[in-house]
This record gives C-alpha cells, sequence and structure tokens, in this order.
C-alpha cells in the first residue's frame, strides 16, 4: 500500500489544529539562529526528538519532529531543513508531532520564494480544481 | 468527459502534447481517465496522454530484480517501476576501491571503468528523501496506476532550487497547455474558399496543359471540377440554367468564375473579344498573338528610335492592343514575352526592354 501523499504546509499550519491526526505533511523550518531567525531549539538523540522552529507575522513557530526513522542523521543546527512526515499527536504533549519519514537538509533555500511557489499552487488548485482540492485538503489517499 | 466526446484515435498524433513526456501533476495522472479506445492511453481533459515526466522524493523503496519506489511530489504519490540496467546488477569488486599508490598517476583503464561503474551506481541507488526525476509511461496494474520509468535519474537538488522551478514550471504548462482545449483545424468537406480556389486553378491550369487547349469556353472545362464538389450531380448542358436549390452545383459556377478570373489576372487566358459568347484564349497556345508580337518588335527594332534601347513592354503592349485586340494585358503579354525570349526569338536589352533577336 502506498504511503498517503505529503502535502506542503507551512509551519504555522502544522501547530493551528488544521490538519488531522494520521495525515501526511511536509513542512520547514530552521534549527535555530539562522540569520533571519533566531531561536535556540533542541536535538536530543536519545529521545529523538527534534525541534525546527521559524519566524512568521512576527511570531514564533515550533514544529516537534520525531525522528526515529531518519535517524542517524547529522544535524546542523541553525540549518533549514524540510521533513515529510505523519502527524502523530503525542501522549502527554501539547501540540502535535510529526514523525519524520523524510527530515533534508535544504541550508540555502529561497523560503520567500518557496512560500510563493507553494501559495500559486494552492491557489491553482483552487480555482481550476475545486474537486482535487477538497481530495488534497483531506489527504487521505489511499491507493 | 463523456466517452462519445473522446478524441477518435486516428488524431491523437495532431495533438503535440501526446508525443510528449507531459510533466502533470502525480494528481492527476492518478485521476486521468482511461480511453476507451485504447488501453495505457489516458485522457487529461480533452488531451491524449501516454507518457509523463514527473520530479518528486522517494517516500518508500522496494528493491528486487526491477526496483520500485514510490515518489511523491506534493500532490500525489505514484509508484515508479525503475527498471535496473545491467551494470547495476553486476556486484563490485571489494578490491577495485582504491587505486595503489603506484598507480596513482598513471591512467589504468581498469581502474577508470570501474570508477565510472561507481558512479553509475551512486546515480541510480535510491535512498528514501532523495529527489528522482523519472520519464515513462503510465499504465495501470491490478487497479492501480503506475509509471513505467525509461528514464530514471537522482536529482542532486540542496537548496529545493529544482523543486520550486520545477513547481513554477508545471503551473505555467498548466495554465497554458494542458489546460486549454485541443484546436485541430476542421478537416471536415466544408473546406475555406481560398484553398479550393486554388485547387481549381491549379486544375484547370493543368488540364489546358495537358490538352493544348487554345480556346474554349467555361462550360467545357465545368465538369473538370466536379471532383472538388462529390455532392453535386450532373450539370446540364450549355446555355440551360443550373437547377434551382441545389447549393453545390451553384457553388461550382461561383467556383469556376472565380478561377477564370484569377487565370486571367495572371493572363495565362484572356478573351480577346468582351461578348455575350465568352471565349477565353489561352497565352500558351495562341500562335496568332504570339506572331503579333514577334512582328511588332521585328518592325519596331529596325526603327532608329528602338535600335539601341530597345522597344519597352508598354510600347509594344499598345501596338497589340491596337492590332491584335485591346483585351490583351499586361500579364499575357509578359508570358508572351517570355516565351519568345526562350526561343531566343527576341532578347531583353534591359528590364522591361526588348529587341528582335537577329543572328
Amino acid at each position: 500500500m502506498l504511503p498517503a501523499v505529503a502535502v506542503y504546509y507551512f509551519p504555522w499550519e502544522v501547530n493551528s489544529g488544521a490538519l488531522q491526526d494520521g495525515e501526511s505533511v511536509r513542512t520547514f523550518g530552521s534549527k535555530t539562529n539562522f540569520a533571519h531567525f533566531s531561536r535556540l531549539t533542541q536535538y536530543e538523540p536519545e529521545k529523538s526528538r527534534a525541534s525546527l522552529t521559524t519566524q512568521h507575522a512576527s511570531k514564533e513557530h515550533h514544529v516537534v519532529i520525531n525522528t526515529s526513522f531518519v535517524e542517524p542523521f547529522n544535524p546542523i543546527i541553525g540549518a533549514q531543513y524540510i521533513v515529510l512526515g505523519e502527524i502523530e499527536t503525542a501522549q502527554g504533549v501539547d501540540g502535535v508531532r510529526v514523525c519524520a519519514r523524510v527530515l533534508n537538509c535544504v541550508d540555502g533555500v529561497n523560503i520567500a520564494l518557496l512560500q510563493k511557489v507553494i501559495n500559486e499552487q494552492r491557489s491553482f488548485f483552487r480555482e481550476r480544481r475545486p474537486d482535487l482540492w477538497s481530495l488534497l485538503q483531506r489527504s487521505r489517499a489511499c491507493l | 468527459m463523456d466517452p462519445a466526446e473522446e478524441l477518435p484515435s486516428m488524431l491523437w498524433g495532431l495533438d503535440p502534447i501526446f508525443s510528449a513526456f507531459a510533466r502533470l501533476h502525480v494528481t492527476d495522472i492518478l485521476h486521468m481517465r482511461e480511453s476507451c479506445q485504447v488501453p495505457d492511453i489516458y485522457f487529461y481533459k480533452s488531451h491524449p496522454i501516454h507518457k509523463v515526466d514527473v520530479l518528486g522524493t522517494v517516500v518508500y523503496k522496494r528493491e528486487r530484480e526491477d526496483f520500485f519506489c514510490y515518489g511523491d511530489d506534493g500532490t500525489g504519490v505514484i509508484n515508479c517501476l525503475c527498471w535496473k540496467n545491467d551494470p547495476m546488477k553486476e556486484e563490485l569488486d571489494s578490491d577495485g576501491g582504491k587505486p595503489s599508490d603506484d598507480l596513482q598517476h598513471s591512467f589504468n583503464l581498469a581502474v577508470e571503468v570501474k570508477k565510472l561503474k561507481q558512479a553509475q551506481q551512486t546515480h541510480f541507488r535510491l535512498e528514501i528523501g532523495e529527489l528522482l526525476r523519472v520519464r515513462g509511461q503510465v499504465k495501470t496494474s491490478r487497479q492501480q496506476r503506475e509509471m513505467m520509468a525509461s528514464t530514471y535519474y537522482k536529482v542532486n537538488d540542496p537548496v529545493m532550487a529544482v523543486q520550486i522551478e520545477w513547481m513554477s514550471d508545471v503551473l505555467q504548462l498548466y495554465r497554458e497547455f494542458y489546460d486549454k482545449p485541443l484546436h485541430l483545424q476542421n478537416i471536415s468537406a466544408s473546406e475555406s474558399p481560398i484553398t479550393s480556389l486554388s485547387k481549381a486553378t491549379q486544375i484547370i491550369k493543368d488540364f489546358l496543359e495537358q490538352k493544348a487547349v487554345s480556346k474554349f469556353r467555361p462550360y467545357d472545362i465545368q465538369d473538370i471540377l466536379q471532383p472538388l464538389f462529390p455532392s453535386c450531380p450532373e450539370v446540364a448542358p450549355a446555355g440551360q440554367e443550373p437547377v434551382a436549390g441545389s447549393s453545390t452545383c451553384q457553388q461550382l459556377h461561383v467556383l469556376l468564375k472565380e478561377a477564370l478570373q484569377l487565370l486571367q489576372d495572371e493572363g495565362v487566358v484572356y478573351r480577346k473579344v468582351k461578348s455575350q459568347d465568352e471565349v477565353y484564349f489561352v497565352t500558351a497556345q495562341d500562335k496568332d498573338l504570339l506572331m503579333a508580337v514577334k512582328d511588332i518588335i521585328r518592325e519596331d527594332s529596325k526603327r532608329e528610335k528602338y535600335q539601341e534601347k530597345g522597344c519597352h513592354i508598354l510600347h509594344i503592349l499598345s501596338s497589340v492592343r491596337q492590332r491584335h485586340s485591346m483585351n490583351v494585358s499586361k500579364a499575357v503579354l509578359e508570358l508572351v514575352l517570355k516565351s519568345l525570349e526562350c526561343n531566343s526569338d527576341i532578347i531583353s536589352t534591359r528590364d522591361n526592354y526588348f529587341t528582335y533577336f537577329i543572328i
């Protein structure tokens, strides 16, 4: 059985509760001390937990990642990463965690451009393919 | 789209997208409707598709003889069957990893070939999380849509530039090509008047040349235009009006008239005498006209006035009109002069000037 599609989501959307448990998601963020973002976050190898941070609309957004599937990986604190994974509600932790299947370092990515393209793609689907847009929104394609 | 509205398979080759590896979103590839005419051809809107080009992240890998993997481009996940090449199936020698110190500076072919094979292997070895570009045919197997890769390779994209570019390119392609309906030229019986006119004139020209016709009336050649109007019944003999209400016959007459007018303008035919009786003379076959022009040039070339320079075409034209026919046009005369020149009866001294050629 195929894994479900990982739709692009922005970090602030991940935590806002717009997504449901079990959905596949891909999102990005910086670990810390990147030129435009500054927030110390952690990588806890013993707990297989990493934290991605990004700044949007003068608010900081964290996304907690479960890195058990992508270990061992070489963490570069401060670099931009893109994560592909499933949302899971962790017990005893507020908010959602992303269980990462893919965690790639994309340091140097043009975030503004990426955001622009994602928004363009979304508006394209909204306008032209409303049927598929709702399908992607639910994102439970079981093939 | 209705199966009845599907483009007939004969015309699929006319759609340029059919021959290209279409860069569709994976979700569209998965939801494309299969054609009811030919299996393994799919339709995206009105376009027939059978090969696609996808850029996506490997999210699942199953390696066997053939090597499947699943690629996700953000809109959907599709199974890609990537067949391994023969070189990939060979196992690498563990000894051949490093060249020995002695050979470091010399070019050892065996070592270089091993390095090449290693490079090829790394290029084709895919791991989860890597970006993959796949081109291949779309197939449906066990109710699942998948891609049979004809070409695939790992894409090195450290700053996601390739993916971003791909995403925006694909959106553009959708807007400009894939979402636009296919416009085929109407190849039905109703041809545009322009093409049928040129066909008619060509048919008449060929006929006049083949049969060496020197003069004719319109109804003589009416019949040769019949093939252009398959639905038109036999036309009544000369003088009678065509059957009322049969519009194709009227079209034929109109076409004939236009064609003859065009031929007159070109100079191929002319009407010596403009009267009720429409008699057309074919320039190429008109011996009288030829002789008349030749005589004019010969006589005038002897005169002092024209001895050096020769006769100007307009002078010849006015003389011909006086002697032969008022309705000879410049185009007709030009054709006659050309044929005289080809026969070496006259020569052209300058542009538009001609004189008699005395051997």
